[in-house]
């Protein structure tokens, strides 16, 4: 079993990559949204590995079917030909300044990850869905209530800000 | 190298690409796509350490949870803004939009 986690692991690993890639360069908003949905999944099957399958489900349902939804919504609205916005070079000083925020953090990050590596169990531990609806009724519950109002906040002033300049017109 | 960091590095690869995403792209759309990499990436992390190492497995997954359900306001919130920009300015590039004036 050990070499099954290994493979699924370096093959979620490889699409991870080649999705995440994909989309940050691809010149097609849509080719970097399907690279963006492929990470997603592949992040859900990390979840899996991780022995956390509610939290993958959640991924697949909020992310893959939610989120991934609303920008393709908002590149459908915004009228981005294929080759329109993002076609063209990037200029020299903007691809610069990229690589330099894509070093930082990456040199940091991985420095501090692998000088410093925390005390890990062996195998991950199963948590039932019922002990997290627990805790999001008990210890967490002003979090949750919370999250609510801020989805409630987000949803009523997207159709506001959405809706006013239409009706000045 | 243990899992736990394994995963982690993975969960900073997500991170910086998303990074130099958000920064090297042109339009709002481009920024979005790179905004939810690194949402995935922190949310893989969180879990990771939730999962294996001492600390409390339910906190750890609700908080992904709680980070899912934000990324999922933002994204509602950011449609709404490109929509308005888009009405405003006919485009969506951002190197072009200077007037914040409703």
């Amino acid at each position: 079993m050990e070499i099954m986690a290994k493979t699924a692991f370096t093959f979620y690993c490889l699409i991870i990559c080649m999705g995440s890639i994909m989309a940050v360069t691809s010149k097609s908003l849509v080719r970097a949204l399907v690279g963006l949905i492929a990470v997603m999944i592949a992040v859900a099957g990390m979840y899996l590995l991780l022995a956390a399958p509610f939290i993958a489900f959640m991924q697949i349902l909020i992310y893959v079917g939610g989120v991934s939804v609303l920008i393709f919504f908002a590149i459908m609205l915004s009228k981005a030909s294929a080759e329109g916005d993002e076609a063209g070079p990037v200029s020299l000083k903007k691809a610069v300044n990229a690589f330099v925020c894509l070093l930082a953090p990456a040199v940091i990050f991985s420095i501090i990850i692998i000088r410093h590596p925390e005390a890990a169990r062996d195998a991950a531990i199963n948590v039932s869905p019922a002990l997290l609806g627990e805790g999001m009724l008990g210890p967490y519950l002003l979090p949750f209530e919370l999250i609510s109002v801020v989805l409630f906040a987000a949803m009523a002033g997207a159709v506001l800000a959405a809706w006013r300049k239409r009706g000045q017109k | 190298m243990t899992d736990l960091t394994l995963f982690q590095l993975v969960g900073v690869f997500l991170f910086c690409v998303g990074i130099f995403g958000l920064v090297r792209r042109k339009t709002l759309m481009g920024m979005l796509i790179a905004l939810e990499l690194m949402i995935n990436g922190a949310g893989l992390s969180i879990v990771a350490v939730a999962q294996l190492t001492e600390g409390d497995a339910v906190l750890g997954q609700l908080a992904a949870l709680f980070v899912m359900g934000l990324a999922a306001a933002e994204a509602t919130l950011m449609l709404a803004i490109i929509l308005v920009v888009v009405k405003r300015f006919r485009h969506s590039k951002t190197d072009g939009i200077f007037q914040m004036e409703g």
